[in-house]
């Protein structure tokens, strides 16, 4: 079979050559299990918005595996770099959700049974996706650290707002902390799009394309629409002009001005 | 048998190494032929990330429990990764992500269909496939755990084998989950029993021989198995695959060793 020449030579060894993944993968932060304060909810609860938003973050961040599959089958998957990066994401990502969902069972009686439902997650799409993304090759990784820079500004938005909605000290010091750590993801995803969306002009039209496809925030096919909507309202209702200065930041992502893709999915 | 997942994933650890002394390497290195087979087990441990994307394109991932666990086990086996790259570096023996990246670029089309290919059969067989994933994880785990064994007896190194036996213990954590898993789906389905046997079968072969050199595969299967024990060894992993509801009588590992030249004793 013939090969696309794009598809299988990566000249692009060094994007992000400052960010080193072996020491972020050495650093990676697990279980905040003994720093979540939870018996602080208790005196101090959330309110009943507050715990349905958390709830939502637990299950895009639960979500994870879901959108690691999309992003494995395609030539993302070969760069060791890049998986060894998203290893660790997923680690992280996995004791995120975990914290969320010790918030949650820290409001409900004592021994209350945690959520084990399967995801819900369309496996069609996979085999087109990969057929599709197979033949693009290399281009497929901009979309792919793209997708990762744009939903971690999303998810550190989301974070700030839940904190500053609720008036409860300890959420702030989680969330704080999680921001940090999101910070720390977006130092890779960031720094690999804007590398290779300056370098390849099919890189920024396939990007482009792609974007305005995807359902915000990543993983929001786990959930029932109204949940989506409800995340985009909580998070940005009172404060909408937050949907200007994240569309605002992707604008600046070379090759993707003018999509506008949050206030898309706000439909604020 | 029930496996603990919270348990597992809470007290999930990267192996560490900084507390041996890597300088016994520099006056007591080890032979060409030991860090020959080093150097294939940490590519197949850096490797594991293609593997969970042939596990993500079936059903098995939407299971929370199997998802929470592979999370952490592509993370263990990343670090088990770094730990001997750690020791071929201390023979001044580079390991870096290029050279990861060129193992699976050679790969080519047959691995950019493999995902296709699992895909549809995962999702037309349906549920009854993720037990095959299982006793497949099974299999190879057990082979980790006997290789690494093994490799720290025949090589009588201190902290060679120290090392090994802390990436071992890991490995029998993975084969709990992988058999426990494996057990309780076979045993509820028969259908499961004749994919699982057929797949098996017809398919299976020792760890690493998808995507290392037929030589490489000869030469660390030879190394870590030839001769009398090491027939005893394989043998050993056969009775724990066979004694697996519906799997009895297969002997699917010395039949795979015979198949890659590994010289079983004539006596036999």
């Amino acid at each position: 079979m013939p090969e696309h020449k794009e598809a299988s030579v990566d000249i692009m060894r060094f994007p992000a050559p400052d960010f080193d993944v072996r020491e972020y993968a050495r650093e990676a932060a697990g279980s905040h299990r003994e720093e979540l304060g939870l018996e602080e909810y208790r005196t101090n609860p959330l309110s009943p918005e507050g715990l349905r938003l958390i709830r939502y973050l637990q299950i895009i961040e639960r979500a994870t595996m879901t959108h690691l599959r999309s992003v494995l089958v395609t030539a993302t998957h070969k760069d060791a770099r890049i998986t060894a990066f998203l290893t660790t994401w997923a680690f992280e990502k996995y004791w995120i959700a975990d914290a969320f969902e010790q918030i949650g069972l820290a409001h409900q009686p004592e021994g209350t049974d945690v959520d084990r439902a399967p995801f819900i997650t369309p496996s069609e799409r996979t085999i087109r996706e990969s057929i599709v993304a197979n033949i693009i090759g290399i281009p497929m990784i901009a979309v792919h650290m793209t997708l990762g820079t744009i939903d971690t500004w999303l998810s550190q938005v989301a974070y700030a707002r839940l904190a500053a909605l609720e008036n409860n000290p300890q959420l702030a010091k989680t969330m704080e902390k999680f921001t940090e750590l999101k910070q720390r993801q977006l130092a890779f995803f960031e720094a690999q799009s804007r590398y290779r969306l300056t370098e390849s002009k099919q890189a920024r039209k396939l990007t482009r394309k792609r974007l305005t496809k995807t359902p915000w925030p990543i993983g929001a096919k786990a959930e029932p629409r109204e949940e989506t909507a409800f995340f985009f309202d909580r998070v940005f209702g009172s404060a909408r002009e937050l949907v200007a200065e994240l569309d605002a930041r992707i604008d600046t992502l070379p090759g993707q001005s003018g999509l506008s893709l949050i206030r898309k999915a706000a439909q604020l | 048998m029930a496996f603990d997942i919270d348990k597992y994933t809470s007290t999930s650890k990267k192996v560490v190494w900084g507390d041996l002394d890597f300088d016994q390497f520099k006056s007591n290195p080890l032979p060409e032929a030991t860090l020959r087979s080093i150097r294939y087990m940490a590519d197949i441990e850096y490797h594991t990330v293609c593997y969970l994307r042939d596990l993500l394109v079936t059903p098995s991932h939407k299971e929370a429990d199997v998802s929470a666990f592979m999370t952490m086990w592509n993370r263990e086996e990343f670090w088990h990764g770094e730990a001997l790259s750690a020791v071929l570096g201390a023979h001044d023996i580079t390991l870096d992500f290029d050279q990861l990246k060129a193992t699976r670029l050679k790969l080519g089309w047959k691995d950019r269909l493999d995902p296709i290919k699992q895909s549809l059969l995962g999702n037309i067989v349906g549920k009854d496939f993720i037990a095959v994933h299982m006793i497949w994880g099974a299999a190879n785990e057990w082979s980790a755990v006997a290789a690494y064994n093994r490799m720290a007896d025949l090589e009588q190194h201190p902290v060679l084998a120290e090392l090994l036996r802390r990436i071992a213990k890991q490995e029998a954590r993975h084969v709990a989950f992988y058999a426990t898993q494996a057990r309780d789906r076979l045993a509820k389905s028969k259908k499961a029993q004749v994919l699982a046997r057929f797949a098996l079968k017809n398919a299976w072969g020792p760890v690493g021989s998808s995507v290392m050199e037929p030589a490489e595969v000869n030469h660390v299967m030879s190394h870590i198995f030839a001769g009398e024990e090491g027939l005893r060894e394989i043998r050993k992993l056969d009775e724990h695959i066979s004694r697996m509801p519906g799997l009895e009588g297969l002997t699917i590992v010395e039949t795979s060793m015979k198949k890659y030249g590994v010289s079983a004793p004539i006596a036999a």
